[in-house]
Formats: structure tokens, C-alpha cells, sequence
């Protein structure tokens, strides 16, 4: 009787995660006079790929994939190379428990003060720099977010790192570089990739700091989204299939890398 | 070769160890806070940008008077706190439950896991527009659903209530898998045979929960209900494209608040004050979270 009612739960609780995507999904291929009849269309009549041909077509959508897809790969790229380096600089330094314990603050600082603090702020630097409305002024924004994130996710994996692996080396006069490039790296390499599908995906689903400074001409993937709902009122076609583009990525990741993302997203609250 | 003695080395890498920090250094001191310093000038600051593209001087703490003073913000106020509260309540319960349900590595309950992660893999702002198309009064599937079993549904996102009911019910869709994976990896730390001496001693499963198990839970119970306050409070995105503050001004959030006074009505000076206001509250939480971390129970 007990798993009986266990297992209603738990297929109630699926429903409840699955229902909405399929409905999703199902909304991206329903004409268009479907969208508003009572009862909802649940099982279309006729299946169309009109809304994902109108994203194909428009050259507006195209540009804010591109854009998605450069910014995730510079935000990527840049904080992972700065990130780990730092991480293995500060392991490194033989700094004190206070001062770690005071970095460590920082970090959590970071991660959790209102963003929207310093969105203004830095929407008149990029305005005075002349960045307003390019990928790079998203791409600099998101780097103050990862850089720390991936900067802290690394320190612990080489504080955990047994220091006999680097000693041998010492021994033979290997430099800092070479121990780090030759020895270290290609142990921590797998918890890299960790950081890396981690940045993407935060990178892919930021919307505060890109929809502050580029609505436009750089406008990405997430500032798209939430456009479609217009002052000509919504667009439900567009609006599902766009969704649709943007979450596929992130879900197949998450059937993929599940592991890494997990940690990286419960980072912080669960130790290690 | 000539071995040198590994205390040269420890001096002799410490410049490299410098130099390996601060291209990282430079970014975050850069894009997080010389604009956090820039916020705190702009928050003693009179200026909007409709009325001049230059700051218009030094008023002290006015902005933060007029901001408290304020309808919109005491209700942004408000709202935060119906929202974050329900919202991260509703999640603690259900994520607890859920961990505990979903023990056991089988493939199916592999899969079930899998599955319940979904939502919290989803940006945001499409679990918004997502939640926009189900809750549509007339055509969308929820009220449907509800029609099927006799209720008539409400009009979930142009009445006031419901609206805020609306956010939370899709804050908890996507945060609650955050909790059940944070608990679930405790529970699953607890040390068997303590569960075993307890049965044992004829404990029953709720008594053995209420007496073992919880008291070990509540640290990281209690880390994971700041975490996610502070998330919750935080967001900006599933707001911005579920209601857009609407209807009215009856789903502002903080965050939303601040970002429409400077963003939107470009007035500088107001939403940095305000968000000071909002940092205050933040920083005491963050802190929290800190001494939560640091503290062996």
C-alpha cells in the first residue's frame, strides 16, 4: 500500500516537471489559430514548423543566437583560463587561515549580493566606454560573475590536490608553470570541464546584466525571450519555439554533464 | 642537475604565484567593485537621466529618505517578502519530501531524479514565458486542467492575489529539484546504523525522522533556506518575463523595483539608493550563510 502511494507521488511529481515542457513543445509546432481556442489544443490537428521557420527566417533571431552562442564562448573561455589560474595562485600562496577565510568571504559575497547594485553602475561604464549594446559589454559583465564562481569551484579542487603530486617535481627544479601545466593540470582536467559546462550554462540563461546593457543590436538569446511579449500583444508561436531553442541546449546538457552541473549548481551549500 | 633546495623554490614562486592571480584580480576589482563603489556615490546623488546627462550634486542621505518614504517601494517591499517567503517554504517542504522519496540508486529512481532536475536547468526567463502560456486565463492548459475536475480556474496572472500566488507557484516549479538535491546528498551522508539502532529500539519511522534525522539535517537545512532566500530575492528574470511587475504594481519585486527605477526610468540616483537599502538586508544574509559554512556542528 505504501509504494503504491510512493509511486502516485513520484509519477504526480513528474507530471508536474514534464507536462509544461510538452506542453512547450507542442505550442512551437500548433498553427497559429490554435494558440487562443477553448478548450486549449493539447493534440494539434496539423503539425507546422512555421515558428521555427520565422526564427530560421528572421535575421533578428539568427544574430541573437549568434550572440548567445559568442558570448557563452568568450565568457567561457576567458574565465577559465583566468579562473584556474588564479585558483592554483591562490592554493598555492601559503596565505593564512584568515586571509582564505576572508577570500572565501569575498567570493561568497560576490555570488550573492543584489546584482542589480551594480547593473547601473556598469551601464554608465559601458555607456562611457562606448560599449553600450555590443557583445563585449556582456561578456566583460558575466566575467565579474564567472571569474569568482570558477575562481572559488577551483580553489577547493587543488586544496584537496595531496601536495607529494607537486613535490617530485619540485625536486627536479620544475618552475611554477611547468608544475602547474605538466603535473597539475592534467589531474584536475576533469573538474575544468566541470567549471566550463558550468560557465556556459550560466552564461547561455544570464539575462540581468545582458537585457541592462544590450537591448538592441547585441541582444541575445534570453533578452529575446521575454520580447516577445509585445505591445502588439503575444506572440505565442514565436514565444514557444524561441523557448524551445534556448532550453533544448541547457536539458541535453543536463541529461549529459548531470553530475558536473550539480555540482557546480549546488556549489556552496554542499561542501565539495 | 643541480637541485635546489625546495625553500628557494617556495620564495622563488611566489611572484609567479602573483602573477597567475591578477589577471583575475584586475576583471573582478574592475567589473565588481568599482561599480559597487560607483553605486554608493550614485546613491548620495541627485540625478535622472531625463533630466540631465550629468549627476545634479550631493544630497545626501535623500534619496534613501524619499525611497523609504515611497508607495511602490514599500509594496516592492511587501512583495518580496509574500513571495520569497512563500515561495522558499513551499520549496523546503517539498524538496525535504522529495529527497526522502526519491532515495535508493535504482535506475528508475535515477530517472525520477533526473527528471525533477529539469525545471532548475531552465533559464529562467523561459521557465517565465513557459509558465506565461500555461496560466493564460481563457486558453491555458492549468485552467483547463482545472476546468476538467469541476473548478473554474482563477485569472491567474491579471488579478493582483493570484499574480503573487502565480510567481510562487513558478518559483517553486523551478527551485524546489535545488532543495531535494542539497537534502537529498545529506540524507544520504547520514550514517546508517544509526538508523539501524534506532528501529532496533522500536522507534518508528516518523519518531526516528523527528529525533535523528532532523536535528542532523537542520544546519544544512537552514544553509540551503538562505541560499535559496537570497536567490529568490534576488531574481529578476522569471519576474520580468511571467508579469512583468504587472498587474499594476502588484508583482514588483525589490529587485524588479530597482531595476525599472534605473533601467526604465533611468533615475540613477533613486534605484542606487534603494538597492543600498536592498544591500544592507542581503549582506547581513550573506553573512549568515558564511557563519553557517564555517561553523562545525
Amino acid at each position: 500500500m505504501y509504494s503504491v502511494i510512493h509511486g502516485i507521488v513520484l509519477a504526480v511529481a513528474c507530471l508536474v516537471v514534464i507536462v509544461p515542457l510538452g506542453y512547450l513543445i507542442i505550442n512551437s509546432i500548433k498553427l497559429p489559430r490554435e494558440f487562443l481556442t477553448i478548450p486549449p489544443t493539447i493534440l494539434p490537428t496539423e503539425v507546422t514548423f512555421e515558428h521555427y521557420q520565422d526564427l530560421i527566417d528572421d535575421k533578428k533571431t539568427v544574430r541573437y543566437f549568434q550572440n548567445s552562442l559568442t558570448v557563452s564562448v568568450w565568457t567561457t573561455g576567458v574565465t577559465i583560463l583566468t579562473g584556474t589560474l588564479a585558483a592554483y595562485g591562490l592554493a598555492r600562496m601559503r596565505l593564512s587561515a584568515k586571509i582564505l577565510a576572508l577570500v572565501t568571504f569575498i567570493f561568497l559575497f560576490i555570488r550573492f549580493y543584489p546584482r542589480v547594485t551594480t547593473v547601473i553602475p556598469f551601464f554608465l561604464v559601458m555607456r562611457q566606454l562606448d560599449l553600450l549594446d555590443t557583445v563585449w559589454a556582456i561578456i566583460i559583465g558575466q566575467l565579474g560573475i564567472t571569474i569568482p564562481f570558477v575562481t572559488w569551484l577551483m580553489l577547493v579542487v587543488f586544496q584537496d590536490l595531496p601536495s607529494e603530486i607537486e613535490e617530485a617535481a619540485i625536486v627536479d627544479g620544475a618552475s611554477v608553470w611547468q608544475r602547474f601545466s605538466r603535473v597539475v593540470l592534467p589531474i584536475v582536467m576533469p573538474s575544468v570541464s566541470a567549471a566550463a559546462i558550468l560557465t556556459a550554462f550560466l552564461s547561455w540563461n544570464e539575462f540581468l546584466i545582458a537585457s541592462s546593457v544590450a537591448r538592441r543590436k547585441a541582444s541575445v538569446l534570453s533578452i529575446a525571450v521575454a520580447s516577445f511579449v509585445s505591445d502588439k500583444g503575444i506572440q505565442w508561436g514565436p514565444m514557444a519555439a524561441m523557448s524551445v531553442v534556448m532550453i533544448v541546449p541547457m536539458i541535453v546538457f543536463a541529461l549529459f554533464a548531470q553530475k558536473y552541473l550539480i555540482r557546480g549548481i549546488t556549489f556552496g551549500a554542499v561542501k565539495g | 642537475m643541480l637541485r635546489k633546495p625546495a625553500t628557494w623554490h617556495r620564495r622563488h614562486d611566489v611572484p609567479w604565484l602573483i602573477a597567475f592571480v591578477l589577471p583575475a584580480f584586475f576583471i573582478v576589482v574592475a567589473v565588481q567593485f568599482y561599480p559597487l563603489a560607483y553605486s554608493a556615490a550614485l546613491a548620495v546623488q541627485e540625478w535622472s537621466l531625463t533630466k540631465s546627462q550629468e549627476p545634479e550634486g550631493f544630497v545626501g542621505l535623500e534619496n534613501f529618505v524619499e525611497e523609504l518614504g515611497d508607495e511602490t517601494f514599500r509594496r516592492s517591499v511587501r512583495n518580496s517578502v509574500l513571495i520569497t517567503g512563500g515561495a522558499v517554504i513551499l520549496e523546503m517542504i517539498l524538496g525535504v519530501c522529495l529527497a526522502y522519496l526519491t532515495m535508493g540508486s535504482s535506475w528508475r529512481m535515477r530517472a525520477v531524479r533526473t527528471t525533477l532536475i529539469l525545471p532548475m536547468v531552465i533559464a529562467p526567463v523561459a521557465a517565465g514565458t513557459l509558465w506565461r502560456i500555461l496560466l493564460n486565463y481563457r486558453a491555458g492548459l492549468v485552467n483547463h486542467l482545472l476546468s476538467l475536475i469541476g473548478i473554474q480556474g482563477p485569472e491567474w496572472l491579471a488579478s493582483p492575489d493570484w499574480a503573487i500566488i502565480s510567481v510562487i507557484l513558478l518559483d517553486t516549479w523551478q527551485w524546489t529539484p535545488f532543495v531535494l538535491l542539497v537534502a537529498g546528498a545529506a540524507i544520504a551522508s547520514i550514517p546508517g546504523d544509526l538508523l539501524e539502532v534506532a528501529a532496533i529500539d522500536g522507534a518508528s519511522r516518523w519518531k526516528t525522522f523527528l529525533y535523528i534525522e532532523l536535528p542532523l539535517l537542520t544546519p544544512l537545512l537552514l544553509l540551503t533556506l538562505v541560499f535559496r532566500m537570497l536567490e529568490s530575492l534576488l531574481s529578476l528574470d522569471s519576474i520580468y518575463s511571467l508579469t512583468f511587475g504587472g498587474p499594476g504594481y502588484s508583482t514588483y519585486t525589490m529587485t524588479f523595483y530597482i531595476y525599472t527605477q534605473g533601467l526604465r526610468n533611468f533615475n540613477f540616483g533613486a534605484a542606487a539608493a534603494s538597492s543600498w537599502i536592498f544591500m544592507a538586508f542581503a549582506s547581513v544574509s550573506i553573512a549568515l550563510v558564511f557563519w553557517f559554512q564555517r561553523k562545525d556542528w
